[in-house]
C-alpha cells in the first residue's frame, strides 16, 4: 500500500507539473458548456453564420429539459472528442517509463507489477475524473442556469456511473501498454475498442448486459430518472476492468 | 554470493538464453561480455527482477533473488528519469520506494549527490542534465540504498570521451566496497575493471575466464619470413616457446612465460630461420572474446 502511495503521489504531481490538470480541465469545461449553448441559441448561431434559409427549425419544438441536455453533453461531447483526447493524455503512462528505462528502476525496487499497475490505474483514473468533474459540474450549473432545476444528487449519482466507463478505459490502455511499445498505437487501439463497445452497447439494453459500456446504459436510466435502473449493468465493467488489470500483470514483466 | 543456475528466458517462440549458470562471489567485479543481441541485457533484466524468466533459478544467499531486491543496485543500459523531477526528487522517489526512511534520504542524498559529482545540481531538473550527469545520477540512485550488489548495464557506451572517463573513475571507487556485475561490449573498459569475464554469444554463455587465466596471459610474438626460405613447419622451438604457422610465410610463437628476444632469435637461428619482420602481441580479452563469439 505504502508504494501505490508514492506512485500515486508522483502521478498526480506528475499532471500538476505538466499543466495537465489545468489543460484538461479547460478542456472538458468547454465541451461542457458547447452543449447546453448549441441547445439554447442554435437559432441565433445558425443566423449569424448566414441565416436559416433552406434549413428548418420546428418552432413548436419544445425546449429540452435540463437533464436531457447533460445527456447530450455526456454522449455527444464527452465520450466522443472528449473520450479522444482523454485517451490521447494518458496513452503514454506505462511506454513512456518502460522506453526511459524509468520501469527498470522501479521494478528493481520491492515493487510488484500489482502496485504498479494499481498507480498507473488509479492515478490516471483520479486525473481523469478530477478534470471531467469540474467540466461537468460547470457544464451543470450552467444547464440549470439555462433549462431549469435538475437535483444536483442525481448528476452526481449519473457521475460516479461515468467514472466506471473511465475506469475501464483506463484500464484498457494498462492493458495495451503492457503488449504494444509505441504510445500512439496503444492509443489507437484503446479509442477503436471504446468506440467499439459504445457502439455495441446501442444495439439493445440485453447485449450491454455484458459489456462494460452498459454502465451507461445505467447511467442515463439516473440522468433520465427512468424507472428500469438495473444496478447489474454495474457487474460487466468491473469483470472486465480486472481481466484488463490481471491482463496487464501477466503481460508486463514478459519482456 | 549470487548463483544462477540454468536459467532459460523464451519470447515470442526464440530462446534468448539458454541454460545459464554462473556464480558471482562477493567483492568480485565481472564483465557481462558479448555482441549486440546477445542477451546480456535479458540476463540482467531476469537478475534484476524487471522480467521473467521461464526455467532455472537465481539465488541471493541460497534464496531467491527477488526477496533481496533492496540489496540490489542496477543501472540501465539507456538511462532516464522524470524529465520534470529534480535531482534531487529522483533520487527521493526511488529511495522511498527502496524503503528508505524521510531521515535517511534527508542525510544521505546529499553525501551520494557529492559521490557522483551532481552535488551542485541537486536542484537541476532532469531535461537541463547531459548524458553523462544523466549516468552519474543513475549511479547515484543505484547506490542510494548501499546495495551489496550493483549490476550496470551499458554504463558508458552512449557517453562521449569525458563522460566515459568520469564514469570509469567512478566505477573503480565502488568497486572497492562492492560487488559489481558490468555488462559491457567495450572491452578495454571490461579489462579495466573486471576481475572475471563471462562471455555470451546467442543466449548462451562461452567463456568464463579471470585474469589469472593461462590463456589471458599467453604472450605471441609474429613473425615473417621471406617467401623463398625454406619451409618451416610447426615446431616446439624449447620447453616455453612454441612456434605456429599462421599462413603462408606468417608464424607465430607462444608462450606462457614473458618472452626474451635475444633467447626468441637464438632459438630460431638453431633453426635456421631468417626473420623479415617481427610483431609482439599479448593475449588480451579482446582477443579471447573475438575468439569465442567470432562465427567460424
Amino acid at each position: 500500500m505504502r508504494n501505490i502511495s508514492i506512485l500515486l503521489k508522483v502521478e498526480l504531481l506528475e499532471a500538476v507539473r505538466n499543466i495537465k490538470f489545468i489543460w484538461l480541465t479547460l478542456f472538458f469545461t468547454l465541451l461542457g458548456v458547447t452543449q447546453p449553448l448549441i441547445d439554447k441559441y442554435m437559432e441565433v448561431i445558425i443566423k449569424s453564420f448566414g441565416g436559416v434559409e433552406g434549413i428548418m427549425i420546428d418552432p413548436n419544438a419544445p425546449e429540452p429539459q435540463a437533464n436531457e441536455v447533460l445527456l447530450a453533453t455526456f454522449s455527444g461531447q464527452f465520450n466522443q472528442i472528449g473520450l479522444i483526447v482523454l485517451i490521447i493524455s494518458f496513452m503514454g503512462m506505462i511506454a513512456n517509463e518502460k522506453n526511459s528505462g524509468v520501469q527498470g528502476f522501479i521494478f528493481t525496487r520491492p515493487v510488484s507489477s500489482l502496485e504498479y499497475i494499481s498507480s498507473k490505474l488509479f492515478g490516471n483514473w483520479l486525473i481523469s475524473m478530477v478534470c471531467i468533474a469540474i467540466g461537468s459540474f460547470i457544464s451543470y450549473f450552467y444547464t440549470v442556469y439555462l433549462f431549469g432545476y435538475y437535483p444536483i444528487v442525481d448528476f452526481f449519482l449519473f457521475l460516479v456511473c461515468y467514472s466506471v466507463w473511465i475506469l475501464f478505459v483506463v484500464s484498457t490502455a494498462v492493458l495495451f501498454s503492457t503488449l504494444i511499445k509505441s504510445s500512439m498505437f496503444i492509443g489507437v487501439a484503446t479509442i477503436l475498442l471504446s468506440i467499439i463497445f459504445l457502439l455495441a452497447g446501442n444495439i439493445n439494453s440485453t447485449l450491454s448486459l455484458f459489456l462494460p459500456s452498459g454502465v451507461l446504459t445505467l447511467a442515463e436510466s439516473l440522468l433520465l430518472q427512468t424507472h428500469d435502473i438495473n444496478f447489474l449493468f454495474m457487474i460487466a465493467p468491473i469483470v472486465y476492468i480486472l481481466i484488463n488489470v490481471y491482463g496487464a500483470k501477466a503481460f508486463i514483466n514478459q519482456v | 554470493m549470487i548463483a544462477i543456475h540454468k536459467v532459460n528466458k523464451s519470447f515470442r517462440g526464440r530462446q534468448i538464453l539458454k541454460d545459464i549458470t554462473f556464480d558471482i562471489s562477493e567483492g568480485e567485479c565481472i564483465g557481462l561480455l558479448g555482441p549486440n543481441g546477445a542477451g546480456k541485457t535479458t540476463l540482467i533484466k531476469c537478475i534484476t527482477g524487471i522480467i521473467h524468466y521461464e526455467d532455472g533459478e537465481i539465488t541471493f544467499h541460497g534464496k531467491d533473488i527477488l526477496n533481496f531486491k533492496n540489496d540490489i543496485g542496477y543501472l540501465s543500459q539507456n538511462t532516464d528519469f522524470k524529465q520534470w523531477m529534480t535531482c534531487e526528487e529522483s533520487l527521493r522517489f526511488f529511495g522511498s520506494l527502496s524503503g528508505l526512511s524521510k531521515a535517511y534520504l534527508d542525510e544521505h542524498i546529499t553525501d551520494v549527490l557529492t559521490d557522483v559529482g551532481l552535488k551542485d545540481k541537486n536542484k537541476y531538473k532532469v531535461e537541463e542534465l547531459s548524458g553523462g550527469m544523466k549516468q552519474r545520477l543513475g549511479i547515484a540512485q543505484a547506490i542510494l540504498h548501499r546495495p551489496k550488489l550493483l549490476i550496470l548495464d551499458e554504463p558508458v557506451s552512449a557517453l562521449d570521451p569525458i563522460g566515459r572517463s568520469e564514469i570509469k573513475n567512478l566505477i573503480q571507487k565502488l568497486k572497492t566496497y562492492t560487488t559489481i556485475l558490468i555488462s559491457t561490449h567495450i572491452l578495454d573498459d571490461a579489462s579495466e575493471f573486471c576481475d572475471r569475464y563471462i562471455i555470451i554469444k546467442n543466449g548462451e554463455i562461452v567463456g568464463n575466464i579471470t585474469n589469472q587465466d593461462e590463456t589471458i596471459n599467453k604472450k605471441q610474438v609474429y613473425f615473417q619470413v621471406n617467401a623463398e626460405e625454406t619451409a618451416v613447419s610447426p615446431v616446439k622451438l624449447n620447453e616455453s616457446y612454441v612456434l605456429q604457422e599462421i599462413k603462408p610465410g606468417q608464424f607465430s610463437v607462444t608462450s606462457k612465460e614473458p618472452i626474451v628476444f635475444a633467447n626468441l632469435m637464438k632459438e630460431l637461428d638453431k633453426h635456421h630461420i631468417q626473420i623479415h619482420s617481427l610483431a609482439y602481441e599479448k593475449k588480451d580479452v579482446e582477443k579471447i572474446f573475438l575468439e569465442l563469439v567470432s562465427e567460424v
